[in-house]
């Protein structure tokens, strides 16, 4: 389980390559793609933090992304205070949201566990879109752009490293679970819980922990993405399909793997640049048609390759040391 | 469509119109959710994708209308066969590989199919609200200080029909006993030798089937769009969990429990929070009676 | 006795719905006993466990561990007091190796992970299992597995352990090594409580044994006296069974 970090050679190269990029390459849409893939693998790996590493597969981490969005984009446009400041407000806020998340884990197995979640985001967006004097409601918040870093108000090239800011930060999380006292006690509480507990874990206690952690980072992420993109709308920020794409990511790259996440969101994430490109002309054709992708890959996955990309990887390489 | 609509000041015609509210709701609920329960007491598989399923239904009845003029009622009786068709399919395709699968597996796979099949809605026939209005949506019925449409009685009475048909069919035929065998110890029913993936498949056709023709029913009440199904699967849920799972009779009753709290929660505080009354529900159930109303068992495959 | 008992059970029972699985069950366990709890089928054993180690709440009765009363704390509660249980179906953290799945139990006392695997790897070598530190324990036969469970409960350093049927569906040779290894535990000073449906082993190990029987404790003594006490061989349907075994 334990894996020193010179002997993370795929991680070193992703976090490099995406170092390094900007230096190089200096075109707009390239970069954008960059950005995106961090950010997503950041999120990604942000759900793994309970889904993977603690065994709390939630479909409803868009909650947490929602809050991060909405906070920065009101404390910026209805406040006039600064979005950091709003990072902080969405991380309490969903640090509040995961301790609600975490309670029902502890009352709620697997699929009703998973249902719930959904429940919990599906009213935020309802919530979020019937307020509308406090959130602009259904039509969602245009996020003005104030270049400056107090305003995250960032060219291309500092987006990436801002980017890969989120994606170390989410990274180093992971590790810390494989390497930690916590990660191991939470390995216990994921494969088998009353064996845990006999053995002087505070199950429900751990669960709550791993579930707001995840919560706090997805937060964070989903406050950059907003300053990012520059649009918040009830729809999107707390969409099933969303908490779904965090939880597809990791589960192509490898679920409970530091790296997955990363993978995962490569994967996805260009195939999705890819289809924009192709299907740019066809209105709604086109959210549909990798939405479909998505859901056949996420079943196909789920079934013929459980382990992921990263499972795969091992067994091909233990296959190869046996030949 | 506003289930309350508000009449005069006695408060009798206003409970009146509710209860009469509730029971038409209710009968439509219990027909999803009898499918539902089915495929959960027997298979033990949750299966998020049952709304789409209903979508699915309301869009033959907007099409059959829309195309060929056909009245709902009539596309019912092609329907039935139809979603069981779709549900034999889907078994075969996605569900027999996931049943012995491990929660996970089970949650990603009909998640993953919940989201195929809404976008496959999506790219067919786009995202615009669509209706059917047949010309029985518009008659109006008087019943004392009670009003309702014709659309929601028929809905009810078939629904209501139905439902008793498939409670007959579980009680009294063969094959519904062996399904009950089935839910009750999957192992002791294979050593019977019950063939547990004819069981499945027939369980998991039924409940589509059930839930295809409520959607077909429900098409002149509700707007319908790709992700119509959604605001059905979380109530769906609630009933079944009410009622306990795999039981038809709590059912039937958490239908009717469930459509009285949004029908009186509609009356007090706008149909708007409808999710938000499902959720707080569905957590009180949880919290307080995860066994459902009678404390049944499969309680211990809820896991609480 | 001449210090007070480790773990003393007062009038202990338990009841789901109509059903009375323990009943009034009274008994008392010293330091350094190695006590025996048997009883047929359904007599309440398992639940008569789960009651001690916290997973079900005794309806009335005291469990008084170490001095204190632990009815109604959590099994993580009870573990971190000093007793430690292991279930009847083992419950290996599959994915995991032999050495994680020990650590996981070592990290209860320890506080790093360093520390931890030393311990570990300490434990797995007097529990025999030292050649397969590395394997990943749902690759483990039964029998390694059940010496799994033992040594991952040892790393929590109990003062009192509970085995639970640790030795159904071992083969001769592993019964014996599984009965040396208690035993060997024991004469190092740990307290040790164990259920068996195998007579044989219960004989050799245990210096005293309680009998349950629908849920009530109906003889306890020495291995000897129970093997003739008339109540006993009643509630096992037949004298041979239990002396043929003895």
């Amino acid at each position: 389980m334990i894996a020193p970090l010179r002997s993370r050679p795929g991680a070193v190269v992703l976090f490099g390559v995406a170092a390094l990029t900007p230096l190089f390459v200096r075109d707009a849409y390239f970069l954008d793609s960059l950005v995106l893939i961090l950010l997503w693998g950041a999120l990604s790996a942000a759900w793994n933090v309970a889904g993977g590493y603690a065994g709390q597969v939630s479909i409803g981490h868009a909650s947490f992304f929602g809050l991060g969005a909405y906070a920065a984009a009101l404390m910026v446009t209805r406040f006039g205070r600064g979005p950091w400041l709003g990072m902080l407000v969405g991380v309490l806020l969903s640090l509040g949201a995961g301790f609600i998340i975490g309670f029902l884990s502890n009352r709620l197995k697997g699929p009703y566990f998973a249902l719930s979640t959904i429940a919990f985001s599906q009213v935020l967006l309802i919530g979020v879109s019937r307020w509308r004097g406090f959130t602009a409601g259904g039509e969602g918040i245009p996020v003005p752009f104030r270049p400056g870093f107090t305003t995250l108000g960032l060219g291309h090239v500092a987006w990436v490293y801002m980017a890969l800011a989120a994606a170390l930060l989410c990274y180093a999380v992971q590790v810390y679970l494989e390497r930690s006292r916590l990660g191991y006690q939470l390995a216990g509480v994921r494969e088998d819980e009353d064996a845990a507990e006999a053995l002087g874990i505070p199950t429900r206690r751990l669960k709550v922990v791993a579930i707001a952690l995840s919560a706090a980072l997805t937060s964070v992420c989903g406050s950059l993405w907003a300053q990012y993109v520059g649009f918040v709308d009830p729809t999107y920020v707390f969409s099933v399909d969303l908490s779904v794409r965090f939880a597809l990511n990791t589960i192509i790259g490898g679920m409970g793997t530091a790296l997955g996440p990363f993978l995962g969101s490569i994967l996805i994430t260009t195939l999705e640049t890819y289809l924009r490109a192709t299907f740019s002309g066809v209105k709604t054709g086109f959210a549909g048609i990798y939405l479909i992708i998505y859901g056949t890959v996420l079943i196909l996955v789920v079934r013929f390759v459980p382990d992921g990309l990263t499972g795969f990887a091992s067994r091909f390489r233990t296959r190869r040391a046996q030949a | 469509m506003d289930p309350a609509p508000r009449l005069g000041p006695a408060q009798i015609d206003v409970l009146a119109q509710l209860a009469v509210a509730t029971v038409l709701l209710g009968g439509i609920y219990a027909l999803i959710a009898v499918g539902l329960t089915l495929i959960f007491g027997i298979m033990r598989v949750v299966n998020f994708a049952h709304g789409e399923f209903l979508m699915l239904g309301m869009y033959l009845a907007f099409w059959a209308f829309t195309v060929y003029a056909l009245d709902p009622y009539f596309v019912l009786l092609v329907s039935i066969p139809v979603f069981f068709g779709i549900g034999l399919v889907t078994y075969v395709l996605v569900m027999r590989g996931v049943i012995k699968a491990s929660h996970n597996v089970q949650i990603f796979t009909t998640v993953g199919l919940s989201v195929v099949l809404q976008n496959v809605a999506l790219v067919a026939w786009a995202g615009d609200f669509r209706f059917v209005r047949p010309w029985h949506l518009s008659t109006v019925i008087r019943a004392g200080p009670t009003t309702f449409n014709l659309s929601q009685v028929v809905a009810f009475l078939i629904a209501v029909g139905l439902t008793v048909a498939l409670v007959a069919f579980m009680k009294w035929t063969h094959a519904g006993r062996v399904m009950r065998a089935t839910a009750q110890d999957r192992d002791a029913a294979t050593l019977m030798g019950i063939d547990t993936d004819r069981v499945y498949r027939l369980t998991f056709a039924i409940g589509i089937a059930a839930v295809g023709a409520a959607g077909v029913l429900v098409a002149p009440l509700y707007a319908i769009y790709p992700t119509a199904g959604l605001q059905f699967v979380l109530l769906s849920y609630v009933v079944v969990v009410l009622g306990g799972l795999g039981d038809m009779f709590g059912a039937m009753l958490g239908s009717f429990i469930v459509a009285a709290v949004e029908v009186a929660g509609s009356y007090l505080f706008g149909t708007a929070w409808k999710e938000i009354f499902y959720f707080i529900l569905f957590i009180l159930v949880l919290v307080f009676r995860p066994a459902g109303l009678f404390g049944q068992r499969g309680a211990e495959t809820l896991g609480v | 006795m001449s210090q007070p008992p480790l773990l003393a059970l007062e009038g202990v029972t338990k009841r789901f719905g109509g059903l009375t699985a323990v009943s009034d069950v009274s008994f008392a366990v010293a330091p350094g006993d190695l006590v025996g709890i048997i009883g047929p089928n359904g007599a309440g054993k398992t639940t008569l466990f789960n009651v001690i180690s916290g997973y079900y709440r005794a309806d009335r009765g005291r469990v008084v561990f170490a001095g204190q009363d632990v009815v109604g704390q959590p099994p993580h509660f009870i573990c971190r007091t000093g007793l430690t249980r292991t279930f009847q179906l083992v419950k290996p953290f599959g994915n995991l190796s032999v050495v994680d799945n020990v650590m996981i139990g070592a990290l209860t006392r320890l506080p790093t992970i360093r520390a931890a695997r030393v311990e570990a790897e300490r434990v797995i070598a007097s529990c025999g299992l030292g050649s397969h530190a590395t394997a990943q324990a749902r690759t483990l036969p039964i029998g390694l597995r059940k010496r799994l469970e033992v040594a991952r409960a040892l790393a929590t350093r109990p003062r009192l352990l509970l085995l639970d049927e640790v030795m159904a569906g071992l083969n001769p040779t592993e019964l014996g090594g599984m009965i040396e290894l208690i035993q060997r535990l024991h004469a190092d000073g740990l307290t040790v409580i164990v259920i068996e449906h195998i007579m044989a082993a219960m004989m050799r190990l245990a210096r005293r044994i309680v009998v349950l029987h629908h849920g009530e404790r109906i003889a306890e003594g020495p291995p000897a006296a129970i093997a003739q006490d008339r109540r006993v061989v009643d509630a096992y349907l037949g004298e041979e069974f239990v002396l043929a075994q003895a």
